[in-house]
């Protein structure tokens, strides 16, 4: 027996002929145009709908908004938009007329009134006993954020994004308050207008070593919000596998009439100085040119290779293109945009390209009944340079100076020079082709303001063709070699709830919610190799003479799951909310029943309450949560398996797999958290503090198996338990706000600390070459290993083993953003962030200084010489930490002296943007042109080559910057039209 | 409108029987258990069909244990030069085998030991009577003795099947009997492979044991020209030979710096010089050590000897000569040479005889995984010095030390 979604197809397709039935009614019109007070300047964006009906959409780029076919009578209209206070106007509507309805928004930081999406359905902020943030998307405009990844970067408190990669098209690594898992995982859970998208990555790219997130698939000019739901104590009801947390993202929506809207960015990228600033050519990649080229054992080298400007770095051109259009008519709305971004590295080779084509339509079958259907397709093809721990990586290569494995001829008399062929390096064709498919359909019906009701099928579909060549007379493998990995993730997912409010007496209201998800994810990979080419020319598989299938993996794991919720609501001040969810998924131990996960919250609008003494702040809720949460195991996790192998000369064979372990549960996480959202001044400041505190249950730990039982290798056990607290606030400031002069003011600020506590007993080893493991009374997880104790002595290092080296994420987000506006036209926007306490192993730095070609080293390195020819005083003014990471013995050296602490400040975004005249806007409605940067500067001690990268064919749960490539700079030029 | 203002109605009131539907839907038509193809479970093996391919694996098993574990034997010992920067590499070839340094190799010869004695069960369990006289039962006491031989001539302590530390002469122990089942069932089979495979592994076993006699009982029963190999093959990446890996694609291991760089001559030890394109000497991945690659095993697919004939005339020789036969060893040793095309050598006294034996004993089982075992042998005799001050063998890696409870003090 399977799982049997499609069932529900019966009572879907009834539920949608059902509209049929109806017919148009008499009607009139409403419309009108929302501005801004204060600056009086049209407020594009807002939503604008009948919540009786659902009938409306969005305002367009001048603020002006139509519903049509609106019955007559006394209707309530409301006006909502991120960053203002809603507004809730009646007009009555008479047959055959049109009434206009001006709408003024105020801003104001913490709007209580704003509507959020939860598990259960749309809910007023003040309601929520946790803390949800929204993210505003018009600022990602000013931004020049063309993912959701720049989009979260320093938005709002709670959020790490670290880039991993200086590659176009790479994938970062989010994450939610932290860590709550040492096995499974700490990425959110991502929705898409309701529909969950898979929250993974693909597979890396065998020479590049990153992967590509779905979740940058969506366009950023597509996406009208992202609430944050940070935290199991908010996402009990999303179930199993959402302790990292839940994103959802909402894309545009249609509009009565029609607009255009475009947008042209051109632009380029650009690398700065690369590692460390003493080296002078930058690891070989700034000067590969010139008199420079020595090591530190005075070796000289030299690349014919080179191009001409002496330099491996060229500024890369990026160019967007976006094109949208909103409209609707009667009860059908649409939104449709398509976007194309080409973007080039900064080396040789290297880029990205992506294409997306979305549609969004929305149905108003009656005034009871509507349909959302949105769509989406991505296509992306990202070119990777060879990077990493990789023996063709361009970085390792290009580093090594003399050390290089691309040799070559002839560059010089000398015989002791060597010769360089590095162009070589970027012979390798390293591509990964994404497709990606999103397709969902809800169906909503509220035929009372009481009730409603709401089915949803959804539909996601990744296909990877990640393909590595290594052409016909490349040096390193002459005959040539492909590899291949074709992968396809597929997420099928159905939702259905329902909601029922019910005054109870004067004082008293009650919403109860029930229903269910599941969801149903396959998982087909295959990984084929091939080597030794037949002949020149572009290669498939078959070219190659060896061929070999690597790997072929194929998992299906399926989810369903309940959930009950009671709202208590005590005269619209107070709200009590109960709730419960119960979950059965496949991976669980046969052993093992449905989980349940409870939560409670409370929250208390106390500047509601007559007697609340402080005017100044006319809004203040307090809240309080209590939740869990759960990560499933992996589809093999329980069962013992033997793998099929081949062996004894390609005969069929079995080889031991995974131990098993039928008692294996889901790890449960429970979170308190404790916090205020105020707003005062009028709306011009605004607070939003949030405490929180997780106690991870059974965390899923991987305990080592002992070897002499057979299975090495480790197996999941539900023996941990993990602490992981902190502190998020949020200060808004709307200081000024004039016509001619308008100052907005954010401060994120968020601190996160994790322990493990008892984890079976002994440490867990994450990655010995990454020095990284998980130990009790540590955060989770932690750089471990050899310490020295007297670092800056003038002495021999004194070492000691299994010491803390440092917290491997970061334990400090700081995120400041300024925006200015000048004359209603000219706007300056800055958003910085220091991610402090986070550390890095510098591993660059470990073997270059082993091949004496790093330069930091290169002073202590003849001073070590010295004293070993017999100038007992050479090492005087050296310290232990210097000996240490320099010495020129293989067995003295060791990774544990090259974790660096690898706090930074970065700015992430200065932009410029002028709303360009009438007369200057090419016959459009509205025009601005923003020159932007992003990335332009970094401040840090780290000494590699950037504290966020990290090679992510290395175990994920630790960071190693083994010769990866760092993030770059770029500079935008956007133009954007709307008609 | 009457018909509208109805269908809202009915409607309405079906919406909350329709959601209850739609969930009860989602979980009563779903069993969620979901079975994923690919790996076998454990239950699945214990059929006739399986037991073929759980033979094989057990020699899968140990070519991936030997395979791996051959590069870094060769610069525990005399036999290669270490040329790359892998940090526990390094300290192998500084003669510090540390704890930390051997769980790939522990785990891999264990998992061979645990995968062919543990497969020999199953089989019992599933053939019955019938095991005794099935093709493959002497295939799997092969395995499994080679299997504890190799535990036996490099680990330092025994653990078997998460048990406590003990001698490591138990793994000798275990071989001999298990030898002896393998060469007792290919004789009712009349297979000869089997037979000269298991009086050659017994062979070198009982003289560990310091059953001299018998050991050279068994060794001269063995054909000059025998030779049985662990298994490897171009066909799969984990049935490659890892050394070809780091030596021909990569060069992580040099010939230079040890004894057999000083002659080309040695059809036992065969190597040579890499140029680069430019015509200087090719140096290793550290950038520093001269690259002189071994030319003994020079495809993926190359197999390594676990027994051989030329092997068991040196078992002879040297039981001679700890019985005082010189020439009966010598005679043997150039038995052994001849086979290869070599000159005789000479030798009177013992010590010379000694000397020889010990280098000749070096070319032929050279880059095979025996050479630390016979170091620490006559490290131990008082007849090598090469050792000391250096690890003789691998201690119970770190990961066996932390997760098997005989370990820990209460």
């Amino acid at each position: 027996m399977r799982l049997r979604i499609w069932r529900c197809l019966p009572i879907l397709a009834s539920l949608a002929i059902a509209p049929a039935v109806f017919a148009q009614q008499a009607s009139g019109t409403i419309t009108g145009t929302v501005t801004e007070s204060g600056t009086s300047r049209p407020v594009a964006n807002a939503q604008v709908f009948l919540p009786r009906t659902r009938q409306g959409g969005q305002t367009n780029d001048v603020g002006v908004f139509t519903i049509r076919n609106v019955a007559p009578g006394a209707v309530t209209v409301r006006v909502q938009m991120i960053g203002f206070e809603p507004v809730e106007k009646t007009v009555t509507v008479a047959t055959g007329a049109v009434a206009n309805v001006p709408v003024t928004l105020t801003r104001t930081a913490v709007a209580l009134s704003e509507v959020v999406v939860t598990a259960t359905g749309e809910t007023r902020k003040r309601e929520i006993g946790n803390s949800v943030a929204t993210i505003d998307t018009a600022q990602v405009a000013r931004q020049a954020a063309s993912n959701p990844q720049e989009i979260l970067a320093g938005s709002t408190p709670g959020v790490t994004v670290l880039a991993n990669s200086g590659q176009p098209g790479a994938g970062g690594t989010i994450r939610l308050r932290g860590v709550n898992s040492v096995s499974q995982g700490n990425g959110p859970l991502i929705y898409v207008d309701g529909v969950r998208i898979y929250s993974g990555n693909t597979p890396n790219s065998g020479q590049g070593r990153q992967f590509v997130n779905p979740l940058n698939d969506i366009a950023a000019e597509d996406i009208d919000h992202i609430e944050v739901v940070e935290g199991p104590s908010a996402t009990t009801l999303y179930g199993t596998e959402a302790s990292g947390g839940v994103l959802q993202i909402f894309t545009k929506r249609g509009t009565e009439g029609q607009h255009w809207s475009a947008s042209a960015t051109a632009g380029f990228n650009n690398m700065g100085h690369v590692g460390p600033t003493s080296d002078p050519t930058g690891q070989g990649v700034n000067e590969c040119r010139g008199p420079n080229l020595v090591n530190g054992a005075g070796v000289h080298y030299v690349d014919t290779t080179c191009p001409a400007n002496g330099s491996w770095l060229h500024n890369g051109p990026v160019q967007r293109l976006d094109l949208s259009v909103r409209g609707g008519a009667s009860s059908v709305n649409y939104f449709v945009s398509g976007t194309g971004n080409s973007e080039e590295g900064v080396l040789p080779v290297g880029g990205n390209r992506d294409q997306t084509l979305r549609a969004n339509i929305s149905f108003l079958a009656t005034s009871a009944l509507h349909l959302d259907v949105n769509s989406s397709i991505a296509h992306r093809r990202v070119t990777f340079v060879p990077d990493g721990n990789n023996a063709a990586g361009a970085l390792l290569n290009l580093a090594r100076g003399p050390g290089s494995g691309f040799r070559g001829t002839g560059c010089s008399s000398d015989p002791a020079v060597v010769c360089l062929v590095n162009d070589s390096l970027f012979l390798i064709s390293s591509t990964n082709t994404t497709d990606h498919f999103t397709t969902g359909g809800t169906l909503t019906y509220q035929p009372t303001s009481k009730l409603s009701a709401r089915v949803g099928l959804g539909y996601d579909n990744n296909n990877a063709d990640i393909a590595d060549i290594r052409p016909l007379g490349y040096i390193l493998t002459p005959l040539g070699s492909y590899g291949e990995t074709l992968w396809n993730q597929q997420l099928l997912s159905a939702d259905a709830s329902a909601q029922i409010r019910q005054p109870v007496g004067s004082r008293w209201v009650s919403t109860t919610s029930i229903g269910g998800q599941s969801f149903d994810s396959r998982l087909h990979s295959t990984s084929l190799s091939a080597s030794n080419f037949a002949a020149p020319g572009t290669p498939v598989l078959t070219t190659g003479s060896t061929r070999t299938i690597n790997s072929v993996s194929q998992q299906r794991v399926i989810n369903a799951g309940l959930f009950g919720q009671e709202v208590i609501g005590w005269r619209d001040v107070a709200f009590l909310n109960l709730g419960l969810r119960v979950d059965g998924n496949s991976a669980f131990g046969k052993s093992f029943g449905l989980q349940r996960y409870p939560k409670a919250s409370l929250s208390y609008v106390l500047s509601d309450e007559s007697f609340w003494p402080i005017k100044s702040i006319e809004s203040l809720k307090l809240r309080a949560a209590l939740g869990e949460s759960g990560k499933a195991p992996g589809a093999f996790d329980a069962v013992r398996t033997w793998n099929p192998v081949a062996a004894n000369n390609g005969q069929p064979a079995f080889a031991t797999g995974s131990i098993g372990n039928p008692d294996l549960g889901p790890e449960r996480t429970r979170e308190t958290e404790l916090g205020f959202d105020a707003s005062a001044l009028n709306g011009r400041l605004g607070v939003s503090y949030t405490y929180y505190s997780a106690h991870t249950v059974g965390a899923l730990i991987p305990i080592q198996q002992t070897p002499s039982l057979g299975f090495s290798g480790s197996q999941l056990e539900n023996v941990g338990q993990l602490f992981n607290h902190g502190n998020t606030l949020q200060l808004t400031g709307y200081p000024i706000r004039g016509k001619n002069l308008e100052l907005m003011t954010r401060l994120n600020v968020s601190t996160f600390a994790s322990r493990a506590g008892d984890i079976g007993g002994q440490p867990i080893t994450i990655s010995t070459v990454q020095r990284t493991s998980v130990v009790e009374g540590l955060p989770v997880p932690s750089y471990y290993g050899k310490k020295i104790l007297n670092p800056n002595a003038f002495a021999d290092p004194d070492t000691v083993n299994d010491q803390f080296l440092g917290a491997v994420f970061p334990t400090k987000i700081i995120s400041p953003n300024v925006s200015v506006r000048f004359w209603n036209r000219l706007t300056l926007d800055a958003l910085g962030e220091w991610q402090l306490g986070g550390h890095n192993l510098n591993a660059i730095g470990y073997v270059d200084s082993n091949l004496q070609d790093w330069q930091p080293c290169y002073a202590t390195q003849a001073k070590l010489k010295a004293f070993a020819a017999g100038n007992t005083a050479a090492l005087n003014d050296v310290t232990a930490l210097e000996r240490a990471k320099c010495t020129l013995s293989s067995t003295a050296r060791d990774l544990s002296f090259w974790v660096e602490d690898a706090s930074f400040f970065k700015l992430r975004s200065v932009s410029l943007t002028f709303d360009l005249p009438r007369r200057l806007s090419l016959g459009s409605n509205n025009a601005s042109l923003t020159f932007a940067g992003r990335n332009l500067f970094k401040q840090t001690s780290y000494d590699g080559t950037d504290p966020e990268v990290a090679d992510q064919t290395d175990n994920t749960f630790s960071r190693r910057d083994y010769y990866v490539f760092p993030t770059y700079r770029t500079f935008l030029l956007t133009l954007r039209l709307g008609y | 409108m009457t018909l509208i203002a109805k269908s809202q109605m009915s409607l309405s009131r079906a919406a909350v029987p329709a959601v209850l539907l739609v969930v009860s839907a989602f979980c009563a038509a779903c069993d969620l258990s979901v079975s994923n193809p690919g790996p076998v479970q454990d239950s699945q093996l214990n059929t006739p069909a399986a037991l073929p391919p759980l033979v094989n694996g057990m020699s899968g098993d140990l070519a991936v244990a030997l395979g791996t574990y051959l590069t870094r034997e060769a610069i525990a010992t005399d036999e290669l030069t270490e040329a790359g920067n892998f940090t526990p590499d390094n300290f192998y070839a500084a003669g510090q085998i540390r704890p930390e340094d051997d769980i790939t190799d522990w785990a891999n010869l264990q998992s061979a030991r645990w995968s062919a004695e543990n497969g020999l069960a199953r089989m019992k369990a599933v053939r019955g009577p019938a095991f005794e006289t099935d093709t493959i039962t002497p295939w799997a006491y092969l395995w499994a003795g080679f299997a504890n031989r190799l535990l036996g001539e490099n680990m330092c302590t025994a653990v078997i099947d998460g048990g406590p530390p003990e001698s490591d002469s138990v793994y000798f122990i275990r071989a001999e009997s298990l030898f002896t089942r393998a060469f007792t069932l290919g004789k009712t089979l009349k297979t000869t492979t089997v037979q000269n495979a298991a009086l050659g592994g017994r062979a070198s076993v009982r003289a560990w044991l310091g059953d001299w006699t018998g050991a050279a009982a068994d060794a001269a029963l063995v054909p000059t020209n025998f030779v049985f190999n662990a298994v490897f093959s171009t066909n799969t990446t984990r049935e490659n030979n890892p050394l070809v890996s780091n030596t021909v694609s990569s060069r992580q291991v040099s010939v230079f710096g040890t004894v057999y760089a000083k002659s080309k001559a040695d059809p036992r030890t065969p190597w040579d010089t890499v140029k680069t394109s430019a015509g200087g000497v090719q140096v290793g991945q550290n950038g520093s050590t001269p690259f002189f690659v071994q030319k003994k095993y020079t495809s993926l697919g190359s197999s390594v000897p676990l027994t051989k004939g030329t092997e068991m005339l040196l078992i002879r020789a040297e039981a001679a000569l700890r019985t005082g036969d010189v020439a009966g060893a010598m005679s043997l040793i150039n038995q052994e040479r001849a086979s290869s095309g070599l000159a005789a050598l000479t030798a009177t006294t013992a010590s010379a005889a000694q000397t020889i034996l010990q280098a000749e004993r070096g070319a032929v089982l050279w880059l095979e995984g025996r050479r630390l075992w016979d170091l620490r042998r006559w490290q131990a005799a008082g007849t090598s010095t090469f050792l000391t001050g250096r690890a003789t063998c691998l201690p119970v890696s770190s990961v066996e030390q932390g997760s098997n409870p005989n370990f820990h003090t209460p």
